[in-house]
């Protein structure tokens, strides 16, 4: 059946069972592959994205259950990667292989949202993402760097 | 299923292939995002298949390629997976080619390239042997192949020819020095080429001319020109003295040396980076495999009619065990794929169908702790004495005091973070592969030899890798995608495996291994003898990991192996050697066996020796003693641990770390602060990515020291998913890590990783003195850590 979803502002009809997950809409459907897949079970983070603000991991979200709300994937953060949270991000050269690191963005993105000044504990217990190539000294350098430019 | 929009899905598609192709351009520096050829991206944008191997600017050599408007584009002959490598091999080009690093491109070179030309003999020299020698160039008795190479001169089963245009296309360790010196020298080539070129137009001696940033200056005229006005020209001008040209000393290094942000990060932080998992094409189905669990298994039956009706099914395969020769000899398993119209049917339609398999009857029963059992037994009687120094025997008995210990380490897979996956396809002329790949030369042969398509025929397009870890290791996805693709020809399928299968079934491990450490103490706590068997499956990597070449002073030395057959396929993980933590970790017990401080001790003992690097490593601990504040008093519930990684000579790679431990009453540990000083020798490339694979390092050590676990179960991996192992996240990770570098006058060698075994027997020894519990069997999360 056809799902309506409102992708980065843009409006994708999806013909689809509303049961499938929205990261495998997101990657075949639509073609936005900067999302990406490392568990299927909501636990590498790898595949977050925003709804309506928040981070959710899209893997174990069915498309039917966002229809019509505002979702956000790391390509729609900015047009040409001038973000703040992006800006800092290269700035401390925070990837490695890069494959976790939108998943990262994203939900870096949605706490320094919420909490503009995040501590070293609320980085810790939101930022919950995996990432087997260990970039996360750098995760938490960027993240500090990004809620400073957004401050400024 | 489909998305449509005002756009069509496809016109979708193509918009963001427009976004892409439109080259990011960032701080200055046009980079390809993508890393596929530029032709390849044209043909992609208009849905054409790619057709690389034509350059469309001049070419100066299979290396180098420069545009008129003076861009450089660079060809990577290795897959870039998180270390950092096609920075390195970029920099490494431009510290001789002197172009401007602001107008550098990247892609990765062409395997089927390297099928069809040979290498340029002037590229197929190697650096003189002597290691410590700052000149690369330099005679060293007869030059030959590095090791890493000449093991697999002709006895690769895959039967790889090294001896084509980009014959070391691979991502291994070893000396820098050995790895790298090709690129050297075809900056080199080009750059000379470029200025001889420029000569030949303004008709002046070429030993006149100078180049700064791809600027060609002939200051006695006043006269410039760049690097793109005269490419054209020489491109078609040979160099008439090839194996004259020399790469440049390390003093003379410019650009080689600093730290040089990743030329993928831009490209990273917007998504657009492409991976394997992220490859579209027109008419792309979409492939979901499992192979039987136990490995070297097969199909016994399937129902493919009780899916075939599901949403989006094409068709249900089966394909075979992949021939051993394809895979490094390692068993993997038949199995089943359902092709579809997207991933998620392919995989719903996989789920629900009925298989039943054929289990191999003499490991159906195998298990990790019958394995462990072996190998500990092994070990009693010792299948090869590899170290034997003065006399172990005699010496232990007249020893005041005797301390013995046994370590475990458990099965551990390299899981990448990116699933197994690959997109083929198979025509009956020609065949195209797009896969994240450390073995692009092998995997080429792979689709020849299982579609029957000459490999002249067979294009392999190189995606980045969402990590490695030890490709050989990561199995069969190639194999497994090329079986299933060749069923439904002429159009592209892209398999995918789910994590549970590419972390049951479709990888190798880091391989079980246990060792028993046997120590006579004088009377004042100094070792007269120690003795150190270890063993491990075969084919298990690293049995002797700072054991063979021990770098601690004892009178009497002796270490044994034993290698036990087990069915479950090993190989190299991440530069994993549990013996190096092992040996660590017994270094700490005698220090406190001893009642000594273990960095003073450990100084001692290194000072007892006169190896090649005992200095480097006196100083590395001495540097991170400093930098760490060590011996200061620590609050209650808090310690220091103190660890050195290396063997007694070699190249260098030398560090050490001391990690600040926590544990709580309750039990929770963590490393709450890392302190690395390391010795880079002079040959860092780039600082900043040796920093940043010695943070990896950290995570690594940490998670495996506090998390993995793989057993095995009736033959079969039953550890599948993130839910129960590797879980140590930014929670476990140390809020502050110091890293200090010093050069020795020797080549570095490209394991900033090992920082993975400094901290796990530095995180051990800081428990220890916390809670008075000695961890000989990780992961930690099998342990009560509860204290006071
Ligand atoms: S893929 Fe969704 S959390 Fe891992
Ligand atoms: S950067 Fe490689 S998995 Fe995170």
């Amino acid at each position: 059946m056809a799902l309506n979803l409102v992708v980065n502002g843009q409006l994708y009809s999806v013909d689809t069972e509303p049961a499938t997950p929205l990261l495998w809409v997101l990657r075949d459907s639509i073609g936005l592959t900067g999302t990406k897949y490392g568990c299927g079970i909501s636990e590498c983070g790898a595949c977050t994205v925003h709804v309506n603000g928040q981070a959710k991991r899209s893997c174990v979200t069915p498309a039917g259950s966002v229809v019509g709300q505002d979702i956000l994937t790391i390509e729609g953060l900015s047009s040409d990667g001038t973000h703040p949270v992006q800006l800092a991000w290269k700035e401390v050269d925070a990837p490695h292989c890069g494959y976790c690191q939108s998943g990262m963005i994203m939900a870096a993105t949605a706490l320094l949202q919420k909490r503009p000044n995040p501590s070293d504990e609320q980085i810790e217990s939101e930022i919950t993402n995996a990432c087997r190539c260990g970039s996360y000294y750098r995760v938490r350098l960027a993240i500090k760097r990004a809620a400073e430019m957004m401050r400024a | 299923m489909t998305a449509k929009s005002e756009k069509t899905a496809s016109t979708a598609a193509m918009q963001r292939r427009e976004f892409l192709s439109a080259a990011a351009v960032v701080g200055g520096a046009a980079v390809f995002g993508f890393g596929i050829p530029l032709d390849a991206r044209a043909a992609v944008r208009t849905g054409q298949y790619w057709s690389p191997e034509i350059s469309t600017v001049p070419e100066i050599n299979a290396w180098i390629a420069i545009a008129p408007d003076d861009t450089v584009t660079y060809r990577i002959g290795v897959t870039e997976l998180g270390q950092g490598i096609l920075t390195a091999v970029a920099m490494i080009m431009n510290e001789e080619l002197q172009a401007d690093w602001k107008k550098i491109r990247w892609e990765y070179a062409s395997a089927n390239r390297d099928v069809k030309e040979k290498a340029p003999a002037w590229s197929l020299k190697t650096p003189g042997k002597e290691p410590y020698s700052t000149d690369p160039n330099a005679p060293g008795g007869s030059p030959s192949l590095p090791a890493v190479y000449r093991n697999r001169e002709g006895s690769d089963p895959r039967e790889v020819s090294w001896t084509g245009v980009y014959r070391r296309m691979m991502t291994n360790g070893g000396a820098f020095k050995s790895l790298t010196y090709y690129y050297h020298l075809a900056g080199a080539e080009a750059r000379e080429r470029l200025l001889l070129a420029a000569a030949a137009v303004w008709n002046v001696p070429v030993a006149q001319l100078s180049v700064k940033d791809g600027i060609i200056t002939h200051a006695a005229t006043g006269r410039t020109t760049s690097y793109g006005k005269v490419a054209a020209k020489a491109a078609q001008t040979p160099h008439p003295n090839p194996e004259g040209i020399k790469a440049k000393t390390p003093d003379q290094w410019k650009l080689l040396g600093t730290e040089q942000k990743y030329l993928h990060t831009p490209h990273v932080v917007t998504g657009e980076l492409m991976f394997g998992l992220d490859v579209r094409m027109p008419g792309m189905l979409y492939a979901a495999a499992k192979a039987c669990p136990v490995w070297g298994g097969d199909v016994k039956s399937y129902d493919a009619n009780a899916v075939k009706n599901m949403p989006g099914v094409h068709s249900v395969v089966q394909f075979p065990i992949p021939d051993r020769g394809l895979t490094r000899a390692q068993r993997f398993s038949g199995g089943v794929a359902v092709i579809a119209d997207s991933y998620w049917h392919a995989k719903s339609a996989l789920d629900a169908m009925p298989v039943e398999w054929l289990i191999p009857a003499d490991v159906a029963k195998a298990n990790s702790a019958d394995m462990m059992k072996a190998l500990l037994a092994s070990m009693d009687k010792p299948e090869k004495v590899a170290v034997n120094q003065g006399n172990f025997d005699t010496a232990i008995a007249r020893a005041a005091k005797v301390v013995e210990a046994t370590y475990t380490a458990p099965h551990r897979p390299r899981a990448r973070m990116e699933p197994g996956n690959a997109t083929v396809l198979v025509t009956d002329s020609r065949v195209d592969i797009w896969i994240g790949d450390q073995s692009p030369q092998e995997t080429l042969v792979s689709g020849s030899k299982l579609t029957g398509v000459p490999r002249e025929n067979v294009y392999l397009h190189l995606a980045t890798l969402g990590g490695g870890f030890g490709r050989n290791g990561n199995g069969p996805q190639a194999e497994h995608a090329i079986m299933i693709a060749k069923t439904v020809k002429g159009r592209p399928v892209h398999m995918i495996w789910s994590r549970e299968e590419d972390w049951n079934v479709g990888t190798t491990y880091g391989a079980q291994c246990a060792a028993k450490f046997k120590a006579g103490l004088d009377a004042d706590g100094w070792p007269i003898a120690i003795e150190a068997r270890t063993a491990m499956d075969t084919g298990g990597s690293g049995i002797s990991a700072g054991l063979d070449h021990f770098p601690y002073g004892v009178p009497n030395y002796r270490h044994t192996t034993n290698f036990v057959k087990f069915h479950v396929p090993v190989a190299v993980r991440r530069n994993t050697f549990p013996p190096q933590i092992f040996r660590e970790s017994f270094i700490d017990e005698l220090a406190h066996a001893a009642k000594k401080d273990p960095y003073q001790y450990r100084r001692e003992l290194l000072m007892r020796t006169n190896f090649p690097l005992r200095d480097a490593q006196v100083q590395a601990l001495d540097m991170v003693a400093k930098m760490s504040g060590w011996g200061s008093p620590l609050p209650q519930g808090q310690a220091r641990g103190i660890s050195l990684e290396g063997e007694h000579d070699g190249v260098s790679g030398v560090q050490a770390q001391v990690a600040l431990v926590s544990v709580t009453k309750q039990g929770s540990a963590r490393v709450l602060r890392s302190d690395i000083a390391m010795d880079t020798g002079f040959s860092a490339v780039n600082p900043l990515a040796v920093k940043k694979q010695l943070e990896g390092g950290v995570y690594w050590g940490i998670d495996d020291t506090f998390s993995v676990d793989f057993q095995v179960k009736d033959g079969r991996m039953v550890t599948s998913n993130y839910d129960t192992v590797l879980t140590a996240r930014m929670d476990k990770y140390p809020r502050e890590v110091n890293i200090q570098f010093f050069k020795s006058e020797r080549w570095g060698a490209s394991s900033p990783e090992a920082s993975m075994h400094t901290v796990a027997s530095a995180l051990l020894d800081g428990i220890y003195q916390i809670t008075g519990k000695r961890i000989r069997d990780e992961p930690l999360n099998n342990h009560d850590l509860s204290w006071g």
